[in-house]
Formats: structure tokens, sequence, C-alpha cells
């Protein structure tokens, strides 16, 4: 398989998610804009859950409202992020895999990212991410080189930024969503506040 | 100038956080550090049990400066206390110094073999390590003990849900259910560790306690949705009678409308969740023709 990109807004949200519960796994979903077929590009994303990642009803009930609102807004589910509590252990779990195999059904350059909680601090030079793909019947690590970051210290003070204006408790997740449901698990504001910082001199990022 | 107001006012709020165990590291950190640094005289007995508090909190926020101060305070005030001694095996937790810190729990448990609290440090620290297994084994002696520890029961229940061991996580939350049932979270939990059990029977224990947790809490959208989903799945399935069928159709009906509801209310006024609350009605509306 070729080149993933990954876009700063789906870096920054599943960062920010898994600052925002440190000691519980957290789990996501990975979003496309772009046209199948064509360069694969992980646009956004949409935080799930912070507490039971292997109980199926909610699970089940956020894959499906988050199909339905991406077929409102041209994008497609393409892939899937979870950081795990325990911080040393960053290997994909079984509901992990059972989850990144759903997803492949339905698109097959479907991608499995595990965040790096050791990689977690500021200051580290390498994004603290690990990329699984689908090679021969099994999620096989993907070479590092194929994963794109365009602007990486961009999007890492970016990032810092978000951390600085308290931006960052602006996120919500599906869970949280669940407990609320006045707050928008699609996060509309916060994307406006990222793609803020973003855009004066970097066109697309 | 802070009046004393003020002060009481800092050492309200930390006692409401205390008595509902939340646990807000970073505000309690802010708020408490203060109140020890500049108020301390003010505060009479309650200083020692704010130290603790603030203690536990800096450790969750990684100020292991702010909570060695405070272990000092403590061991100085109550120089052989086992509570205090617990505290200062925690701060070795949060340095990853496991042997350590369970040389001390040891050397608690053997002055004071009931000592609870070393005891679930101690089952801490393997859940730490990653040592899943040998935290359950610990934790199911643990309870053969204490069998009426309900932190216990819940905590070992999401060792099981992590171990996909979902048969033994009902058990738990049934254990749970029993001695509180007037909780909604533990019937909603047991409804969904059901229903990730699947099989008809699963899905139909599942649909009663969704049911149940709403009578119970009728604002758990988990539960909810659960009812919802449940009561759907039934009713498409072709092992079911045309009665049950009939049934389950009108429980996902009467759901949906109640979903249908509070997206509404939660929708008025608020521009910023139209698409979440758009997402929600694509989803029953898609799930609606399935089931016809």
């Amino acid at each position: 398989m070729g080149e993933v990109e990954l876009s700063c807004l789906a870096y920054a949200k599943m960062y920010l998610h898994a600052s925002q519960f440190p000691r519980c796994s957290v789990n996501g979903l990975l979003l496309s804009s772009s046209p199948a077929g064509g360069a694969v590009c992980i646009t956004d994303c949409v935080p799930l859950l912070h507490t039971h990642l292997s109980l199926a009803p909610i699970t089940q009930l956020a894959l499906t409202q988050v199909d339905a609102w991406c077929s409102q807004t041209h994008q497609r589910i393409m892939g899937y992020y979870q950081a795990n509590a325990c911080v040393s252990d960053s290997s994909p779990t079984p509901c992990a895999l059972k989850i990144a195999e759903k997803i492949f059904e339905q698109c097959n350059n479907a991608v499995l990212l595990m965040i790096d909680g050791e990689k977690m601090f500021p200051g580290c030079r390498v994004p603290p991410i690990v990329m699984y793909e689908r090679k021969d019947a099994r999620w096989a690590l993907k070479d590092k080189h194929t994963i794109m970051l365009r602007q990486w210290e961009e999007t890492c003070s970016i990032v810092n930024q978000l951390f600085s204006s308290g931006d960052q408790a602006l996120l919500v997740d599906f869970d949280s969503h669940l407990d609320d449901i006045t707050k928008d698990w699609t996060n509309q504001k916060l994307n406006a506040k990222i793609m803020e910082l973003v855009s004066p001199a970097n066109g697309n990022v | 100038m802070i009046n004393l107001s003020e002060v009481y006012k800092m050492r309200d709020k930390l006692r409401k956080w205390r008595e509902e165990n939340y646990r807000n590291s970073e505000q309690i950190v802010d708020v408490g550090e203060e109140l020890i640094n500049e108020h301390a005289s003010k505060l009479g007995d309650d200083v020692w049990i704010i130290y603790e508090q603030v203690m536990i909190a800096a450790l969750d926020c990684s100020r292991d400066d702010l909570a060695w101060s405070c272990l000092q305070e403590l061991k100085r005030q109550f120089p052989d206390s086992h509570r205090v001694k617990r505290l200062a095996g925690m701060r070795l937790e949060a340095l990853e110094r496991y042997e350590d810190a369970n040389k001390l729990y040891d050397s608690i448990l053997q002055d004071d073999p009931t000592n609870t609290a070393a005891r679930k440090r101690k089952i801490s620290i393997l859940q730490a390590q990653g040592k899943s297994s040998e935290a359950i084994r610990e934790l199911n002696e643990y309870l053969e003990q204490f069998v009426g520890d309900q932190e216990a029961w819940h905590e070992l229940s999401e060792l099981y849900i992590n171990e996909h061991d979902y048969a033994k996580a009902a058990f738990c939350l049934e254990e749970l259910m029993m001695t509180n049932p007037h909780n909604h979270l533990y019937c909603e939990q047991y409804a969904e560790v059901k229903y990730t059990q699947g099989g008809l029977e699963n899905l139909e224990l599942a649909r009663k306690y969704f049911a149940q947790a709403l009578k119970l809490n009728n604002r758990n959208m988990r539960a909810l949705f659960g009812l919802y989903m449940s009561a759907s799945h039934i009713a498409a399935s072709p092992k079911v009678s045309a009665k049950v069928k009939k049934d389950n159709v009108k429980y996902a009906a009467w759901a949906t409308s109640q979903i249908s509801r509070a997206y509404q209310m939660a929708g008025r006024g608020k521009k910023e969740n139209k698409c979440s609350v758009k997402a929600v009605e694509e989803m029953l509306e898609s799930m609606q023709i399935t089931m016809s």
C-alpha cells in the first residue's frame, strides 16, 4: 500500500482526545473527504469513547451515527484510532482489531492507528503514532516513511496553542455527547478554531 | 488580601469534591495549593484531610514537589500512621518504584492484615504493570474476604470487561445491582454486557435491563438508545414469534419517539449541534426501514 497522509486537524483532535482522558483507553474513527481511489488522506477524525471500549451497543450506535453524518458531509470512514490506558503498551487490542476489520470490509485501504502514549510529551521530535495496514489477511505495521504528516512542527505548535488557550477543553467525544446531548460530537466549534490556526501561512494542511 | 469567607468557600469546594469522589485533580491542585500555602492556619483540623486530598491530586498531575511537601506535613503530624504510609506508597507508585511501594504496603499488612487500602494498592500496582490476570486473581481473593466492597466489585467488572470475559463481568454487575437496586448505571452497564454477549436470550435480557435503567432515570440516553437497539434487533430476528416481533416493534417505536424528542429539545436554539441531531434522525430512519 502507498502513502497515507494525516492532516493537522485529524492529528490535533486525536492528540487532544488522548490528553483529555489520560487514565482511560480512548478510541475514535478516522475520516477522509478525498475521493476513494485517489491519494489516501485522513482529513478528520471523530473521537468516540473513553469508557468500555469493548462493549457493543454504544460502539455500534456511534458507528451508525458517524456513518450517517459522513454521507451527509461527503466523507467516509477509513480508519480507527486507539490510545491505551496503559502507556507502555501501544499494541492493538482485540477490540481495536475487530473494529478495524469491520471498517476494512467497507474500505479496502483502511488503516489502524495506535497512539503511543510514551511519546506524548512536550518536545518529542517524533509523532506518537503507530500505523497498521491490511496485508496478507492480517494487520501489519506500516512503513514509517509512507506516513505523511505535512508541516509536523506547525502541527505541534498548533496543538500547544490549543492547550495554552484552554481550547483543548472544547473537544467532545461520543461518550461525552451521551452524557449531555447538547454537546456536539462533530466538534464544529473546535474544528473552526483549529482551521483558523492552520490557515494563515499554510494553505491546505 | 483574601477574606475569610473566600477561604471557607475554597475549603467547602474541596470538601464537596472529596465527598463526591471527583477526580478533578487539576482543579484540586489549583484551589488546594493556594489554600495550604497561604491559609493553612485558618483551616483548623480540616487542614490534614486537605493535605491528603491535595497530595493525591498532585500525584495525579505529576506535581511531585507539591505531593512531597504535603507528605512531609502529614508525616510530621501523624508519624506512625498506616494511612500516611499508604500515601507514601502511592507516591512511590507515581514514581513507578513499584517494588519499593509493594514493600511499604507489605509492612502495613504485616502490622494489620485487615488493612484493605494497602491490599487495593497492591492490586492497582498489578494493573499499572499490565498484569491483568494477576490483578483479577488477587481482586477475587480480596472479595472472598470483603464481600461487601462495592468499589471492588465494580473494579472487577471493569477488569473482566477489558478481558472480554463478559459472563464474569455480568456476575459482578449482578452483585452490584442486588445491593444497589436503585442505581441506574449498574442496570445499564449490565444491559450493555448482555447485549455484547449476543444471542436472542441475552438481547431480551438487555432490553429488560435498559428499560429498568430508564425507569430509574429517564434521562439515561445510553439506556434509551440501548432499548431501541435491542428491541430493533429482536424484532428483526427470524426466530421470534409474531407476537414477540410486534411487541418489540412497539418498544422500538416508543424509544424512537423519546430519542427524537430528547434531540429536538437539545437542538433548540443551538446551531452547533445541528449536525448531531440530523445524524440521529437519519439513523432512526434507516433502522426503521430495515426493521419493516
